[in-house]
């Protein structure tokens, strides 16, 4: 072939460096990565300038290193932190506080996205109601939130409304639900888990199973039998009937809780607690008590001292347990609250009341070291997996319940009427964009509402939803940086407080971006790899 | 019109135009091109057939460096193709190419789709580009078009409107990439004529078509490729009635008895 | 009422006009599947229930509500059984009373805004004060038990909202601003919109002051003016700097217009670059800003010049990081990225590692000490996830790096870090570090709005571009980013709207913009304590700002779609 060109063609000769389309590429990258290193260099040269002095790096023998700068983490923090899940102390390190900090910020991202997502996706329904009010209420909901800046609604709650709250005794209940509105915040009722909660919820598994496994076997009869079955009723049924039978099963099992007693007062089992109560009243009936208060034939004086005299944790899972069963069998009681245990038990062995309340365990262990052990005896206490603890005022406080701090109650509803509004427009986005046609051929195939909605729109709808989502829920996790403002000690607001106490800025910086970067990526990986599966089932 | 095209006088090996020497191709494992070798002369209307995936769009987009070749060499009036970016653009200002789906740029009415490259890489002033654009776009049949928007006209005019910036660059040879098959049948006609007229006037044209009728007619020879190799290669009467290869064969087969 | 009786008794006994299948009334309202049943019940108990409440708490609004609503219902029902709809009862059956749920949450709803509707009129109207006199004020509000707004607190306020601490004499700085504004977006929306001056130079001059609107405005509200006793010399600086400009501008584009690659263009950016700095070492001296904006810029101007400054600013540089990310530059090759791993590798393997693993003791420490293989691994993930290409790895790094912090502590690094990161002496005003942070911000979440727009740009546009043989440069500005930022447009808008909010974070690092303010408000001796107005007031602000924005966006975006596309 070489005999078709006479001649060499031009670009032949081989090609100058500049001109080729390999090098020019490679050339540019290298250009590229000395301008990166120059002026990270130079950045880093400031930086060692700056603070190099201040000896931010430098470890205990003169030397400096990057490690080194992190010392200051075992360092005694110094500083309160008004809430917190874990135990902490202004003993305790830095690196402690900057966890408490980091659970905080968890805490209200994952109570936030569960909220955001609910609120957010009935605002959305809503939107699309056929109701008019219905659908311009919502309208107008997602319009106002999405339209003023996060900061100003959450000073707005913080400052504006929940600041603005009547005092304690006067605190607001709306609609007469046994939620409480006062300067402390938000008190409201909530679930107390006892240890055999854990039995139950395998129990609460097992009904979901038996429900899964009820509404496909009906599914299939229904396939066979061509005739349509109530199977969401029924699975719903089945799974009551497991739960409810879990519920006794390990109510009657657990024997965790128990009270101590002197064996003084012949109290042997719970039964005999209203004996020894009655006996100190002069009434034969423990339903009798209200009337004869009312006819003045007991005084308040003398009922509160023929009470039940008790010695608790406060708000610990045997208390509430304890206290309402008394409660329910009518059995009047005062408790000495104390914020340990072995505070209770002093106070017992000090004489302020005739029961001590706590797991058995514990019990069995206090008493050991008791000095006059034989004296006491354990008494073991129903009880059941949860009980729903309310709160109640007392003297200048809230008792049980849960309770909500105003910064956190303010950071809450802020993040979740905020991003609820976003999520409200891509819920409504989502479901419109399944098309006309598509409910139309689903009608026409004779499927019924519920049917239409579980198989045809929900899934189409999904997957339009699910990115824009993920985005709404990163957003979230990032916003509650803002907690700040309202004073709740979320991860950034512990890391500036140690930032300024300890002045080791780069370091706490790179502490914080390292943090948010982890929560960032792994709620995006969590709904990318969502995202992939139902898109999968979808094709 | 098309009989005094092939009684033209034979060519001489300095008017070889595109010179291709064992090209080969792989995305990846897939080995696209298998060695294809075909020389172009000046002036000739080569039509390239075969069945969809033989490598027929590859091969016409090497020649332009849309795709790159890794193996083999291509020359094009006499610049060879290769990595150096300044044979890729002298190649491309002398290449022109319309594309099955138009790509026309959107956002530019008419005109400035046509005017755009002679402006911006022939370096003439605006007045003599729209000049020659007119020009062309009375030649194609749609110089009351000018001024709209590429989505406001019609699949055969936009592609009229690809072949009049094509041609308004002044290239000496051209490239079709299936350029009737995503037009309407009605429309089909006018863009084949717009491409007969071509062909007669001296441009050196490949085409990938699946108009058997405009490569019966029109070409000068026609290539018939399989899984990226050339199978035939033989004058339109010859091909049509005649064939030497089973593969062709077949095709013919499937093609005209559909 | 008798002969409505008699007329439904007639409809009855005649079974023809009369059109209600109870049965199939039943099974679509009540009976429809268990859990729809539910919820009617849950819905009426909650219906009675509210209605019950709200007439204890207003019981004549109540009243009447509720007869309209029965009056309302009854005449619907009326109305749709024997099938004589007007309009009303039409639009009524449609949209209100189309279902029994419907008709009861309807009730429930219609209750429920008009006591939070006449609540806030009582709060904010009724119940409230409107004098700037604190103390008449004062008086007012103490008539009520529970006193409404004090809006004399925003009223009296009002330029420390809008302008802050700007000073007076200055004032007129800011009217020409907005003069200025005016003219030229009015000017603009006529010269743009008009077909006639598509090709007329009043485009391109129309252009070119924009392009200089920020740089004027910016001075303008610095004050800048010339240095006292100066201005002569400032004049004749002026002049040789504009030639200069002028001459430069002729001269870049006469240079791209004839050799219009890559490398030309970089070097009539570098060019650029050094007349500016050239121009500022010109003017140096000559000019003076007359005020301090740390001291000077505050309320609404500040929040207004933050989010315009951050979005035009981000405007180059997302565009740039979005490229980056999706260029397709060959990348350095996998030989040469492993053989610098390799050496960086070994060196401090030799240097590091040896020593370290000598003296640690346990095991974990061991497996620490290797960490110089680290370099290895890296190499091989960059050559796998970006094919060598660094352009895109740094942009990819910068871009979701920034998007995944919050913004509050990138403000807070600009104003704790950059003091850090520049040359020992150098200080800058707090106000240019958050502008700048802002910037850097933005242009993160741009990069990827207009990536979206870059990857909604099919094939064959690239190939089309390539093919009629215009360079690199010139695809992407004459043909890929035009179509591209077209296409985001509303999310760019929409990005412009969230940082106009997001402009409120900037409070906390204690600069005063409009929050700033609000905030200042209830503490100031005269409004002690004055919270919720300010905030309603800010509220009203952005919402009005952000709404008209969004629509207006919507409004653009359906205009520019017609025809063009």
């Amino acid at each position: 072939m070489a005999e078709l060109s006479p001649t060499p063609p031009k670009g032949q000769e081989s090609i100058p460096f500049w001109r080729d389309g390999r090098v020019i590429g490679v050339l540019a990258q290298i250009a590229f990565v000395v301008m990166v290193v120059l002026g990270t260099a130079w950045l880093l040269n400031n930086v060692n300038d700056n603070i190099g002095a201040l000896g931010s790096f430098r470890c205990a023998d003169g030397t400096e290193s990057f490690r080194c700068g992190f010392n200051f983490l075992s360092i005694d923090a110094q500083f309160d932190i008004s809430e917190s899940i874990i135990r902490y102390e202004p003993s305790d390190s830095y690196a402690r506080a900057l966890l408490v900090g980091a659970l905080n910020t968890l805490k209200v991202t994952v109570l936030g996205v569960i909220l955001a997502t609910i609120l957010g996706t009935l605002a959305g329904i809503a939107r699309l109601s056929t109701n008019w009010l219905v659908s311009n209420m919502a309208k107008w909901y997602v319009d106002f939130f999405r339209n003023t800046p996060l900061l100003l609604q959450l000073f707005f709650i913080y400052f504006g409304v929940i600041l603005l709250f009547p005092a304690i005794k006067d605190a607001i209940q709306p609609f007469g639900l046994p939620i409480f509105l006062s300067q402390r915040g938000i008190n409201m009722p909530g679930p107390v888990f006892m240890p055999s909660f854990s039995i139950w919820m395998a129990f609460l598994v097992l009904g979901i199973i038996q429900a899964q496994v009820t509404w496909l076997f009906l599914g299939r009869r229904e396939e066979q039998t061509g005739k349509s079955s109530n199977r969401g009723l029924w699975a719903f049924l089945s799974f009551v009937l497991v739960a409810v039978l879990g519920w006794y099963v390990a109510g009657g099992t657990a024997n965790s809780q128990g009270i101590m007693v002197t064996n003084a007062t012949r109290v042997r089992e719970f039964g005999d607690i209203e004996t020894l109560v009655l006996s100190r009243l002069p009434v034969s009936d423990l339903g009798d008590i209200d009337t004869a208060v009312a006819d003045g034939s007991l005084s308040t004086e003398a009922l509160t001292t023929a009470s039940l005299q008790i010695c608790a944790v406060k708000d610990a899972p045997s208390e509430v347990n304890f206290t309402s069963q008394l409660r329910r069998a009518g059995i009047p009681f005062v408790v000495n609250r104390t914020d340990r245990l072995n505070q209770a038990t002093e106070a017992y062995v000090a004489g302020d009341c005739e029961v001590l309340v706590a797991p058995q365990a514990a019990l069995a262990s206090e008493r050991s070291t008791l000095e006059n052990g034989a004296n006491h005896s354990v008494i073991a206490i129903a009880e059941t997996p949860v009980r729903i603890s309310v709160p109640r005022i007392e003297g200048l406080n809230f008792i049980g319940g849960i309770k909500l701090t105003p910064s956190f109650a303010a950071i809450l509803i802020g993040l979740v009427l905020y991003t609820g509004a976003f999520i409200a427009e891509i819920v409504r986005a989502g479901i419109q964009s399944v098309a006309k046609g598509q409910t139309e051929a689903a009608r026409a195939l004779g499927l019924s509402e519920s049917q239409r909605l579980r198989l045809v729109v929900l899934p189409q709808a999904m997957r339009v939803i699910i990115p824009p989502l993920t985005s709404q829920y990163l957003n979230l996790a990032k916003n509650s940086s803002l907690a700040i403002a309202v004073g709740f000690a979320d991860l950034w607001a512990i890391a500036y407080t140690t930032l300024n106490q300890s002045g080791r800025s780069v370091q706490v910086f790179m502490i914080v971006m390292a943090a948010y970067l982890t929560l960032s990526l792994s709620i995006s990986f969590m709904l990318n790899w969502y995202n992939r599966r139902i898109a999968l089932v979808e094709r | 019109m098309t009989t005094t095209k092939s009684s033209a006088t034979p060519l001489t090996k300095a008017e070889e135009v595109i010179v291709c020497k064992d090209v080969q191709k792989w995305y990846g494992d897939f080995h696209a091109l298998r060695g294809i070798s075909l020389t172009v002369k000046k002036g000739e209307v080569i039509v390239i057939l075969g069945p969809s995936g033989s490598g027929k769009s590859t091969f016409i987009r090497c020649i332009n460096r849309l795709e790159e070749h890794q193996q083999g060499e291509i020359s094009v009036e006499g610049t060879i193709l290769n990595y150096d970016v300044r044979n890729i653009a002298e190649i491309r200002r002398e290449v022109g190419m319309v594309f099955q789906q138009f790509n026309l740029f959107p956002h530019l009415t008419v005109l400035d789709n046509v005017t755009l490259a002679p402006i911006h890489v022939r370096k003439w002033s605006r007045d003599h580009a729209e000049d020659r654009a007119m020009h062309w776009l009375t030649r194609v049949g749609i110089p009351e078009q000018a001024n709209k928007y590429p989505g406001q006209l019609s699949g055969g005019q936009q592609q009229r409107v690809a072949i009049a910036r094509t041609l308004t660059m002044e290239p000496k040879i051209l490239l079709f990439d299936e350029p009737t098959s995503a037009l309407d049948p009605e429309m089909i006609k006018e863009v084949l004529d717009v491409m007969r007229d071509l062909a007669t006037e001296g441009y050196t044209i490949l085409a990938v078509t699946h108009e058997m009728g405009f490569a019966r007619t029109v070409a000068d020879r026609i290539i018939f490729m399989d899984a990226g190799q050339i199978v035939e290669e033989n004058t339109p009467e010859n091909f049509f009635t005649n064939p030497d290869n089973e593969r062709t064969k077949l095709f013919l087969n499937q093609i005209l008895h559909h | 009422m008798t002969t409505w009786i008699q007329s439904l008794q007639e409809r009855v006994g005649n079974g023809r006009e009369f059109h209600f299948d109870s049965g199939r009334f039943i099974r679509e309202n009540i009976t429809k599947s268990w859990l729809f049943t539910l919820w009617l019940i849950i819905l009426t108990y909650l219906t009675l229930a509210y209605t019950i409440s709200q007439f204890r708490s207003l019981p004549f609004t109540t009243g009447v509500l509720v007869l309209a609503w029965l009056l309302t219902v009854s005449l619907t029902v009326y109305n749709e059984i024997t099938r004589s709809h007007n309009t009303l009862t039409l639009w009524l059956r449609n949209n209100l009373y189309s279902s029994i749920t419907n008709t009861l949450l309807s009730l429930l709803l219609v209750l429920a805004i008009v006591a939070a509707v006449w609540g806030f009129i009582d709060y904010a109207f009724l119940r409230a004060s409107f004098t700037r006199v604190p103390e008449e004020a004062q008086a007012i509000l103490a008539q009520f038990d529970s006193p409404g707004a004090n809006w004399g607190a925003v009223l009296d306020n009002m330029r420390n909202l809008m302008v802050f601490r700007y000073p007076k004499e200055d004032s007129w700085r800011l009217w020409f601003v907005i003069l200025y504004m005016g003219a030229l977006l009015a000017a603009s929306t006529f010269v743009f919109s008009q077909e006639r001056f598509r090709r007329h130079r009043i485009r391109q001059a129309l252009t070119g002051i924009w392009l200089a609107t920020p740089v004027l405005t910016f001075m303008l509200l610095l004050g800048v003016k010339p240095v006292p006793g100066r201005t002569v010399d400032f004049l004749i600086r002026l002049l040789a700097v504009l030639a200069g400009l002028v001459a430069l501008f002729f001269l870049s584009r006469g240079l791209l217009k004839r050799f219009p690659s890559l490398i030309v263009s970089f070097l009539v950016t570098v060019l650029w670059a050094a007349a500016a700095v050239t121009a500022v070492y010109l003017l140096r001296g000559t000019l003076v800003a007359g005020l301090n904006p740390d001291i000077a810029w505050g309320g609404l101007l500040l929040t207004l010049i933050i989010a315009v400054f951050a979005i035009v600013a981000s405007f180059p540089l997302g565009v740039l990081l979005a490229l980056g990310r999706r260029s397709q530059i060959r990348g350095i090759p996998p030989w040469l990225t492993y053989s610098t791993a390799a050496v960086f590798t070994a060196y401090y393997l030799y240097t590091n590692t040896l020593p370290a693993f000598a003296a640690a003791t346990t095991i974990v420490q061991q497996l620490f000490s290797l960490w110089p293989l680290l370099f290895l691994v890296i190499a091989y993930l960059f050559q796998k996830y970006f094919k060598g290409n660094v352009v895109a790895l740094f942009c990819t790094f910068y871009i979701e790096g920034i998007r995944g912090v919050p913004l509050i502590t990138v403000l807070f690094m600009s104003i704790i870090l950059f003091p850090i990161l520049l040359p020992k002496g150098m200080e800058i005003l707090s106000t240019w570090r958050v502008m700048a942070a802002a910037a850097l911000f933005a242009a993160a979440y741009l990069a990827e709005n207009v990536r979206g727009g870059l990857q909604s740009i099919p094939k064959g546009q690239y190939e089309a571009a390539d093919a009629i043989g215009l360079n690199t440069f010139q695809k992407y500005r004459l043909i890929i980013l035009p179509q591209a930022i077209r296409t985001v447009i509303p999310a760019i808008v929409g990005q412009f709207i969230g940082l106009f909010k997001d402009t409120t974070l900037i409070a906390i690092v204690g600069l005063v913009e409009l929050l700033g303010v609000a905030n200042l408000i209830s503490a100031q001796t005269d409004w002690l304590g004055v919270r919720r107005e300010p905030y309603i007031f800010l509220m009203l602000i952005y919402f009005t700002g952000s709404w008209v924005m969004a629509t207006s966006s919507r409004r653009l975006e359906k205009r520019m779609g017609v025809g063009e596309r």
